[in-house]
């Protein structure tokens, strides 16, 4: 009899095992665990989970609050005194087609979702690329970005450092961002899919053949860098950029998801914007001028961290604004100027 | 008494933060006005550096050419930090050379905002509570009958406390008004110890970056002082513009000689109409301490 119980036992495990085996895409699988199952090449972003300290929660509190707890329980020293990752950074999707950077479409998805229209690329998905600090980012930080640009754990140091103007981070404060990050690294459900493509993925998986061509059509599904090229404002600020012709109504939205995020609570910034026509006149009056009074300089250009004062403002990079939406802010000052 | 307005203070703090709506901005771009403080925090985590300085009489017997309009006296200096410690809770050091007969003067405080004005909302106001004391560590004179000749040690001493309403009545216009007790441990005999006054203060912004701004100090049921000169109410105008930077520059016109409550609510007798006035100026720097 006691045969008889093992056998059953030993055929329930296989079965069970069988049907644990991923044979057919649910969608919910991460992105990661579909290439690790097709054989792809192991990912580098994969955090270190047996170093003592690091936790998913440590590395929330320290995106989202900018400090932790550390191994003795206390609270650690605040990672930067000006910016927290959620300063720049969104947390949340912010673009319905993760393949392809558009900031218009990126802006009228973040309005929806109500997220603010920020400088930096989303931390979402973020565990699922593999190049950093991209393209013009070598003109701000020189050599700094050679380290940080394959790797992941160097491009948070390199945010850390110098990009929130804060400490380093120890070891397992990077783990610990890093088990936070792959919380909301991309899932199946996160990407587009035809009905062939998903074919292909799944037979892969299940006969494990044409194994690279579903790699390479799930990772055609989203970028694996964040392109990054610095504009330049144009070469009149008084009068614009000629044969664009701005937006007003979108030029409000960017005014409120943008330049309010930082500015409108003296959280990240000393100089205070609001909805007043006097802050309209201001802004307006101060566009002409070719250094940081104007907004179409701090927003190609950004501002510097000076001694004393840390704090700066990034530039928006093209990809993040683009030249039609520097016109369309453009077109809603000098309207709510007028009034 | 005192544990009935403590508890009266403490319901309107939790109203505000029960009644949390989308909030005014600042009535005030500066925590003082010229002399007087206004009702608006320095927010959590911020330090103010804080400089300021009168100069010595613009016209009158002591200005003119001869001072090259005050600019080479000073009345009064004062250097100092405050500090928040939340969006609600201040507290602040400064010292002053002073400009009374008690100099040397070090001056703490603690301001806390109990009600802010909203913009669609039950607070038309915002109220803020500020408790202020002075000690004098100047040496004790060797002549007695004299203020400085410090008898007690409380005799240093000296309190101001003062609850301010505020109104920002729209994005030019803002009035305050407040309630003040000022008390001196030591005076002679012809003065009075306690000294209630009220203040009025407002703002004109002219441009985003500018605004001109003014304050007074009116003392009340002071009948009983006999002051060997006349004493003249605390009047103040100025000029205040901010560079976006965290920097604040006010240029001021006061016949206040001091900085600190306590020693300016008592003690002017500078006459405007006798060219007793002086040019002034307050910068503060504003750094982040922590987030």
């Amino acid at each position: 009899m006691k045969y008889i119980i093992i056998v059953v036992g030993l055929l329930y495990g296989f079965w069970i095992g069988v049907q644990n085996d991923m044979t057919k895409i649910t969608g919910e699988e991460t992105v990661q665990q579909v290439l690790d199952e097709l054989g792809d090449t192991p990912s580098p972003n994969l955090p270190n989970r047996l170093l003592p300290g690091a936790s998913v929660e440590i590395g929330e509190s320290l995106v989202k609050f900018g400090k932790s707890q550390n191994l003795s329980g206390g609270n650690t020293m605040r990672q930067s005194r000006h910016f927290v990752c959620t300063s720049c950074h969104n947390v949340e999707r912010e673009s319905a087609y993760l393949n392809i950077e558009d900031p218009e479409e990126r802006l009228a998805f973040t309005h929806e979702k109500g997220l603010p229209f920020v400088q930096g690329s989303p931390l979402f998905g973020i565990v699922n690329r593999t190049k950093f600090y991209n393209d013009d980012y070598e003109k701000k930080y020189g050599d700094l970005v050679d380290k940080a640009r394959n790797n992941i754990r160097e491009a948070i140091q390199l945010c850390a450092v110098e990009c929130s103007q804060g400490r380093a981070l120890k070891d397992w404060e990077i783990e610990s961002v890093l088990m936070y990050l792959w919380t909301i690294g991309l899932t199946m459900n996160d990407l587009q899919w035809t009905e062939q493509e998903l074919d292909l993925v799944d037979n892969a998986l299940s006969d494990g053949k044409d194994r690279a061509d579903a790699i390479a059509v799930i990772k055609s599904k989203y970028l694996d860098h964040a392109p990054a090229t610095f504009g330049t404002p144009p070469s009149s600020y008084k009068e614009g950029m000629p044969d664009i012709k701005g937006d007003p109504a979108n030029g409000k939205i960017i005014y409120e998801d943008g330049c309010l995020h930082c500015h409108a609570k003296n959280e990240y910034s000393h100089y205070r914007l609001d909805n007043e026509s006097l802050t309209f006149k201001q802004l307006a009056n101060r566009m002409k001028y070719y250094d940081e009074r104007s907004m179409y300089h701090v927003s190609r250009y950004g501002t510097k961290p000076k001694f004393g004062k840390r704090a700066y403002m990034p530039q928006y990079t093209e990809e993040k604004m683009s030249d039609q939406q520097l016109e369309d802010l453009r077109a809603y000052v000098l309207e709510q100027a007028d009034k | 008494m005192t544990k009935q307005i403590f508890v009266t203070f403490l319901l309107l703090a939790i109203f505000q933060y029960l009644n949390a709506q989308e909030f005014q901005k600042d009535a005030f771009n500066d925590r003082r006005v010229i002399n007087s403080q206004s009702v608006e925090m320095l927010k959590k985590g911020k330090m103010d550096f804080r400089t300021y300085h009168r100069f010595g009489d613009l016209l009158g017997t002591s200005g003119g050419w001869q001072s090259f309009y005050g600019l080479e006296n000073a009345a009064d200096i004062g250097i100092g930090f405050d500090y928040g410690l939340n969006d609600h809770i201040n507290f602040g050091i400064m010292r002053a050379k002073g400009a009374g007969e008690l100099r040397q003067l070090v001056n703490g405080y603690f301001k806390a905002r109990l009600m802010r004005q909203q913009v669609q909302g039950n607070n038309p106001l915002s109220i803020t509570f500020v408790a202020n004391s002075t000690i004098s560590t100047m040496p004790k004179a060797s002549t007695p009958n004299v203020l400085s000749s410090f008898p007690a040690f409380s005799n240093r001493l000296a309190y101001h406390l003062q609850i301010m309403f505020a109104r920002r009545f729209n994005q030019r216009i803002s009035l305050q008004a407040s309630l003040n007790y000022t008390y001196r441990d030591l005076v002679y005999n012809y003065d009075q110890n306690d000294i209630p006054s009220i203040g009025l203060a407002g703002r004109i912004q002219l441009t985003k970056a500018t605004a001109l701004i003014f304050d007074g100090v009116f003392p009340v049921l002071v009948a009983d002082r006999e002051l060997p000169l006349q004493y003249q109410f605390p009047l103040g105008v100025g000029f205040e513009f901010e560079t976006g930077g965290g920097h604040v520059f006010q240029i001021n016109l006061t016949n206040a000689r001091g900085l600190t409550e306590t020693d300016y609510i008592p003690y002017t007798y500078s006459n405007w109409q006798d060219g007793e006035f002086r040019l002034g100026f307050t910068i503060g720097r504003q750094f982040t301490v922590h987030r």
